[in-house]
């Protein structure tokens, strides 16, 4: 860090402090705005960072954490191709067979499915393929869709937290501070299976008791047949390996010596050979071309021109200044800092964007080992801030990327999730879920 | 608009149509747009409100949708629903939930369209795209003067002389 800031001389006349902090605050604004897409803002934030003299180009990509951005693009390669199979629709369709479509226990088995897809997969996508299938079954069976897309936010989020894989603050947290996918599992694992069961309790108090269906409707998802819902056996036969094989890799990682970078790329270029093997030369180009189209491309530059703009706020020391008014409010004491980190977290990550805000906070943290007792006393603070970024997201409608697209479905399927009826009951769940957290953090912690 | 010796000798969209189209009206039901195309066998019809002005399609198309889950048809959907065993019935209350609703509920607003004085191949040209019964449409009051069918363009380009 010392090192660059020898290297900053002048930004058109500025202080370096002033500018980066000041470029960093409007690119906040401009993301909360949503009125310019995110990846253009963090994309031209992240040149005017180099362009003013914060960074230079060889420093800007230094700043880029490309374990976090090998490990995305892997990973939706993946599923890009998986998806294809059907075995998505396979699982929601067997989970509401095994409970002879009785309305809570689909409820029940979709939350369930929802979140152990959301630790495996990313939020979005597990919503993608899980809402239409919610509405098919909720159609057959004549019940309101709400409570099953609300069960299902809340699920993509907790599921997501419990893995390094679940949600990119998860893979930004761990890349950045050298966690394993066992570390993640272990930890925040317990918390996840214990806050699934408790959200689900008030969903059944506020609707699960309403949710009734005629024996006909039953019989309809009844004689749904999942085994028609497996499109192409042989993809799905190599993308369960691959994916087998890759979360094998991610839980041996340490052992290896390898990050989960290379792993979720080396799964991904592994089957996508697999797939297209049988496929001409043209024919592969044109369906790799197809994959290639669903990476989410806009989320991979959000966060490469992010990386540029934290890490340039960063060499100005502006979030080692930071660290230290954190630390005197809370008058350096490693609980109150970690409970801090939680809280603020979950209300903010309800609020903004996590990602930018995680990718703010890890700096941040960093900067607090010295005065907290090396690396080793931040551990809980790195917990704590996955839990409050993750779970945070289910305060509002607009607090994750997943919530959205689910509100998306429900006005679409004429049952919509307006933001007010949604923050009322969302918003005291979120807290009762950061409570829970707490007393966990405060038992095994602190 | 164009003059009847100009158009003699230029054809445009008005010398093709139909200028007594049968149509829909906004505030008629889905029922009396089922009744109508099933009866006569149109793939589409078009709908206008009560000044006569053109407001949209209402087509085969459509009563496909209403018969079809919203989970199949909306955007970003299921895809393909194989595993799914229905019968007629089971399609039939989905329509009957709607039959009493207006047909705004599911006619295209966004049709294609021409207005009287298109010429004769860009009129064509357009009708082959869409692959149906074309709007001919006042492009100052918004009314719908008639319609172009492909019959209605066959029985012209037989009689003219070769």
């Amino acid at each position: 860090m010392n090192h660059e800031m020898e290297m900053i001389e002048v930004v058109f006349g500025l202080d370096p402090q002033w500018y980066a902090g000041i470029l960093f605050v409007l690119t906040y604004l401009l993301i909360m705005t949503e009125r310019i897409n995110r990846a253009i803002i963090s994309l031209s934030a992240a040149g005017l960072m180099i362009l003013g003299g914060v960074l230079t180009q060889e420093a800007a990509i230094r700043g880029i954490d490309f374990n976090t951005i090998g490990l995305l693009t892997g990973m939706m390669i993946i599923v890009a191709i998986t998806r294809k199979s059907g075995v998505f629709q396979y699982l929601a369709i067997w989970s509401a067979k095994l409970v002879k479509a009785s309305p809570w226990g689909i409820l029940i088995m979709l939350t369930l499915v929802t979140a152990m897809l959301s630790a495996l997969l990313d939020n979005v996508t597990t919503v993608l393929l899980i809402a239409p299938v919610t509405l098919l079954i909720t159609d057959e069976l004549d019940v309101k869709p709400y409570p099953y897309l609300f069960a299902e936010i809340f699920a993509s989020n907790i599921g997501g937290t419990a893995t390094l894989i679940g949600d990119p603050p998860n893979i930004m947290i761990g890349s950045a501070v050298g966690l394993t996918f066992n570390d993640f599992l272990l930890n925040l694992g317990p918390i996840v299976a214990v806050l699934l069961p408790a959200m689900l309790l008030p969903i059944y108090l506020i609707w699960g008791r309403g949710l009734k269906t005629s024996p006909k409707n039953r019989q309809h998802v009844m004689n749904f047949q999942e085994a028609d819902a497996i499109t192409d056996k042989r993809l799905l036969k190599q993308s369960l390996f691959v994916l087998a094989l890759v979360i094998t890799g991610f839980i041996l990682s340490h052992n290896l010596g390898q990050e989960p970078a290379t792993i979720a790329m080396f799964g991904a270029a592994m089957l996508l050979l697999l797939s297209n093997l049988p496929r001409s030369a043209s024919e592969q180009t044109e369906a790799i071309d197809g994959i290639f189209a669903e990476v989410e491309w806009i989320t991979i530059f959000f966060f490469i021109g992010l990386f540029i703009i934290v890490y340039a706020v960063e060499t100005t020391g502006l979030l080692s200044m930071l660290a230290h008014e954190v630390l005197a409010v809370t008058k350096g004491d490693p609980h109150n800092t970690t409970l801090l980190i939680l809280w603020v977290s979950a209300i903010a990550s309800a609020v903004v964007d996590n990602i930018p805000f995680v990718a703010t906070m890890i700096p941040l943290i960093k900067n607090m080992a010295p005065s907290l007792g090396g690396h080793d006393a931040l551990m809980p603070l790195w917990w704590a801030l996955a839990l409050g970024s993750c779970l945070g997201g289910n305060g509002s409608l607009i607090g994750a990327s997943a919530n959205l697209i689910v509100a998306g479905f429900a006005e679409r399927s004429g049952h919509p999730i307006r933001f007010m009826p949604f923050l009322v009951v969302a918003f005291p769940l979120m807290l009762t879920s950061i409570a829970i957290c707490t007393v966990y953090i405060y038992l095994r912690y602190l | 608009m164009a003059s009847k010796g100009n158009t003699d000798l230029h054809p445009t969209a008005s010398t093709l149509m139909d200028p007594k189209p049968t149509v829909l009206h906004t505030t008629d039901k889905i029922r009396k747009g089922i009744e109508c195309i099933m009866e006569n066998r149109y793939r589409r019809l078009p709908v206008v409100d009560d000044e006569g002005r053109f407001q949209g399609v209402f087509g085969v198309n459509c009563l496909l949708r209403l018969v079809l889950p919203k989970s199949v048809v909306m955007e970003d959907g299921l895809k393909t629903v194989p595993f799914v065993r229905e019968d007629l019935s089971d399609l039939h209350r989905r329509l009957k939930e709607v039959e009493d609703e207006p047909i705004s509920l599911c006619m295209h607003f966004e049709s294609a369209q021409v207005s009287p004085e298109t010429p004769l191949l860009e009129t064509l040209l357009i009708l082959y795209r869409t692959r149906a019964s074309l709007p001919v449409v006042d492009t100052e009051t918004g009314k719908l003067l008639g319609v172009i069918s492909y019959f209605d363009v066959g029985e012209k380009i037989l009689a003219a002389e070769a």
